[in-house]
């Protein structure tokens, strides 16, 4: 007899309409990629350059779309279940831990690897185009993406065991994937050709990537790469995913039972009411301590934004401050490694990476953010509670959005030492570094603006994180993707359109980072930013009306 | 503002979802101070009046007043008039409980030191002091209540809106929500508040709206209701075995149909009972003309242990007024079907 939860999970999934135009969209989209690409004079192409052309494409494509759309179902999976008290009546029923996570698992699984059958067509007519190995390059490539499939189910759903909220979950579980794709390449980016137990480091933390494995079967040289020889992470990646995924199943097999529920209540113990020694080691790690007895709101604060600050878990000062300081620190060591020529590296290229790594914060910090501001009220009774009271739409919208702001805006200014280091280096860089601050912003505004619309459509807060997060990761990273197929099968044009779409682009062309610098995005990049923003927030204006009305 | 002055006025109410009647031309007044018990089924149309009176919702047609205002084009003003506590406590993560009402007491625009002091005492009235530094989602349902009438009062309003503030409630929580809510009342405050725990209210209310598919059945102070009702009484007959249940209704319903004015006996008005082995009758018959009827049973052979009325609550009140009204419903529909056939 089938598990009753792989039918449930599976056929669920499967009935919502997301799934299906999730799975629509993505074979129109590999289909699309291939067919642009397609022969259409009676030549053959002996050197299978043609069909590489597209094969990267499809391939960069595939990973995307798992890496954007696998980690949003596992995510909420057990987290969900828990908070609709029907996993309390799993445990209770005749069903063991296991049969419940294999049960889960392998439905959202199920669901996954059909987003990889859906690109089947299309590398079937990527292979028929010739030049590709069916084994060392389609084959290695489905492989990678179904342990990297694996390792998503099996990290959502560890982090959805652990957290509160589906939102969290989500938001987490996002956190942790790019952090293991992107933040895991940033030493090797750093110290190509490194020595010792520095390149040992280096290199086992790159196999944790999908991207360099994926890049090896592209033909591309990986990140951070000298010289003619380069070690392969394909096997080192394929290693490291199965042992985490089966340490994260273990993990959170440990979980699933009654012990999920068993958490105490908070006994609300104020910093005031204690001793004056933990008071005092409060005051030094925390600096601005959550847990000490606020005064009331002034009339200066606008009282929505100071609810958004003390109701966050993440984004409170506390949080804030260890951010801006490891941004900071980050930032300055990035740039005195520069100017000390610790790396190979020069300061466009140093500036690059930096505006990457800025760029992949507000990605990530943004929605999480922005998401939930009108949806996480409309998901329990708050919305009713905030209708009720003479607080305006314009104020309810005001407080918000600054709540976001103020966080970016910090954020965003604590790189501002490794800049300033960059200038003092090569003072002819000042305006290239205000032009690059300019894109920042711009993508910090653009990012909240999408968010906070976006997430404002739905009613729950999971579902509108989920598609807050795939939406600005496809509209800033996606031209990104456009740009790796800028030689082909992408022209100059195509991909200098694509970079107007988002200031990421435009930043990376003013600091002058390879591969960049021969575009000319500016300063039409940031009309487009401005125009996409501006529409963004009348959306979020009217809807934020709209729901303020009597119905 | 005087005490018998109109407070809250409700007139020809009635709110439509495409064919759906959620509401029918609901009409009533609640006057100042008085605490209005709102009764009705699930789906009776409450909370829809609710969050008309409270601008949430459009009425299709009719018109909804709190002192004076109305509650859709003078919706800024409504919302100082009226503190509303839903059914649902809408809780925020990570908050306590005083910076929850500091939250609420800014939205209002209430002065920091002003509303400092309010904190103190809403928390005061619903004994809710101890509970200022925790957190909002960690408290039980019990304290989410007190909180959230702490949160309705924190503007000070004359009108508060409670649905279903018993909900979930333990009995000492219910004894100490029934106490807190005359507290209120006596405070000068005009109370509309719903339940489905009928006794609650009416150990409170002054007044009481029974309300069944969208339709208001019975509006008036709980003693003009049971007067009205309490004019078919229920009677029961308690039997020694289960095999004497249906010879008892049989007699019962035939010495009902004999009696002279009785013409208007109906099947649902004898209910017999074998588990219990009791047959309870409703009938409009004084005392004198009931005596007889044991008489009769012992007559024809039968043992009975217990021949008594049964006294009337607000929910036999409430059960008898729903059904009478959901059948001069049904038979409206009826009827109305029929002209339509007919046609």
């Amino acid at each position: 007899m089938i598990n009753p939860l792989i039918q449930r999970e599976f056929f669920g999934i499967l009935r919502s309409n997301r799934a299906l135009l999730v799975l629509l969209c993505l074979t129109v989209a590999f289909s699309l990629a291939v067919l642009m690409r397609w022969p259409t004079d009676a030549a053959v192409d002996l050197s299978g350059s043609q069909s590489l052309e597209v094969f990267r494409v499809f391939g960069y494509g595939l990973l995307a779309a798992v890496l954007f759309l696998v980690p949003a179902f596992p995510a909420t999976s057990v987290i969900n279940e828990k908070n609709g008290g029907t996993l309390a009546l799993l445990l209770n029923s005749p069903l063991s831990a296991f049969s419940i996570y294999f049960g889960k698992a392998t439905g959202v699984l199920l669901f996954s690897i059909l987003v990889l059958i859906s690109s089947l067509p299309a590398s079937a007519a990527c292979y028929a185009m010739g030049g590709i190995d069916l084994v060392k390059d389609l084959g290695l490539l489905y492989l990678i993406l179904t342990l990297l499939i694996l390792q998503y189910v099996t990290v959502g759903m560890l982090v959805s065991s652990y957290v509160q909220s589906a939102d969290a979950g989500v938001r987490i579980t996002y956190s942790i994937v790019f952090a293991i794709s992107f933040l895991s390449l940033v030493p090797a980016a750093f110290f190509p050709g490194a020595q010792g137990i520095l390149a040992t480091v280096t290199q086992v933390l790159k196999s944790l990537s999908p991207i360099p494995a994926v890049m090896e079967i592209m033909g591309h040289t990986g990140v951070g790469s000298a010289g003619l020889r380069t070690a392969s992470t394909t096997s080192g990646f394929i290693g490291a995913t199965s042992l985490s995924c089966f340490v994260f199943a273990a993990v959170t097999l440990s979980r699933l039972n009654y012990r999920i529920f068993d958490t105490a209540r908070s006994k609300g113990v104020i910093t005031n009411d204690r001793g004056l020694a933990t008071r005092m080691s409060r005051r030094l790690l925390y600096i601005v301590d959550p847990q000490r007895r606020k005064s009331g709101i002034p009339w200066y604060l606008n009282p929505v934004m100071v609810k958004e600050f003390r109701c966050r878990r993440f984004g409170r000062f506390q949080w804030l401050l260890r951010l801006i300081a490891i941004c900071a620190v980050t930032s300055v060591v990035v740039t005195f490694a520069a100017a000390t020529s610790v790396t190979s590296w020069g300061v466009d290229a140093i500036g690059g990476l930096m505006v990457i790594l800025q760029v992949l914060l507000i990605v990530i910090l943004t929605p999480s953010l922005a998401s939930g501001l009108i949806s996480g009220e409309r998901d329990g009774s708050g919305w009713e509670l905030l209708r009720l009271t003479p607080l305006s739409a314009f104020k309810i919208i005001r407080g918000k959005i600054l709540s976001v702001v103020w966080t970016l805006a910090i954020v965003l200014l604590a790189t501002l030492p490794g800049y300033l280091i960059m200038i003092f280096i090569q003072p002819n860089t000042w305006l290239q570094v205000n032009y690059v601050l300019i894109c920042l912003t711009w993508t910090a505004v653009e990012a909240l603006a999408v968010s906070a619309a976006v997430g404002s459509l739905f009613r729950t807060t999971a579902m509108s994180t989920t598609i807050t997060f795939v939406t600005v990761i496809t509209l800033f990273l996606a031209p990104i993707l456009v740009w790796l197929g800028r030689d082909a099968p992408f022209g100059f044009t195509t991909v200098e359109y694509a970079l107007l779409a988002t200031p990421v682009g435009a930043a990376l062309n003013v600091i002058g980072a390879p591969g960049f610098e021969i575009y000319d995005l500016l300063p039409e990049a940031w009309w487009v930013a401005g125009v996409i923003s501006s529409l963004m927030f009348v959306v979020l204006g009217v809807q934020v009306w709209r729901l303020t009305r009597a119905d | 503002m005087s005490p018998s002055e109109t407070v809250v006025e409700i007139l020809g109410l009635t709110k439509r979802y495409g064919e759906f009647t959620a509401l029918d031309s609901l009409s009533l007044q609640v006057c100042r101070g008085q605490i209005l018990g709102f009764i009705g089924p699930n789906g009776a149309g409450k909370t829809t009046t609710i969050r008309i009176l409270v601008g949430l919702l459009k009425p299709t047609s009719g018109t909804a007043k709190i002192a004076g205002s109305d509650c859709l084009r003078d919706a800024r003003k409504i919302k100082r008039l009226v503190g509303y506590m839903p059914d649902d406590f809408g809780s925020y993560n990570n908050m306590r409980v005083s910076e929850y009402l500091d939250f609420f007491g800014a939205a209002y625009g209430i002065p920091r030191r002003k509303r400092n002091l309010r904190i103190a005492e809403c928390l005061e009235i619903t004994d809710a002091s101890y509970m200022s530094d925790l957190f909002v989602d960690a408290l039980s349902r019990g304290m989410q209540q007190r909180v959230a009438i702490a949160r309705t009062l924190i503007h000070d309003p004359p009108v508060m809106i409670l649905d279903e503030p018993a909900n979930g409630l333990d009995p000492q929580a219910r004894i100490d929500m029934r106490v807190m809510l005359l507290r209120l009342a006596e405070m000068g405050k005009t109370l509309i508040v719903t339940s489905h725990i009928l006794p609650e209210l009416a150990r409170i209310c002054d007044t009481v709206a029974m309300i069944t598919k969208g339709k208001l059945r019975a509006f008036g102070t709980i003693e003009d209701i049971m007067r009205d009702v309490q004019q078919r009484r229920t009677f029961e007959v308690l039997l020694l075995g289960e095999d004497q249940v249906d010879r008892v209704a049989k007699i019962i319903t035939q010495w009902l149909v004999e009696r002279p004015g009785a013409v208007d006996v109906q099947a649902s008005d004898v209910s017999p009972s074998k588990t219990e082995s009791v047959v309870r009758f409703r009938t409009s018959l004084n005392d004198r003309t009931v005596a007889p009827l044991l008489t009769r049973l012992v007559n024809e052979g039968e043992t009975i242990v217990q021949f008594r009325e049964v006294p009337t609550d607000l929910e036999d009140a409430f059960l008898s007024v729903a059904n009478a009204g959901d059948q001069l419903s049904n038979g409206l529909d009826a009827s109305a079907s029929a002209v339509g056939d007919d046609a």
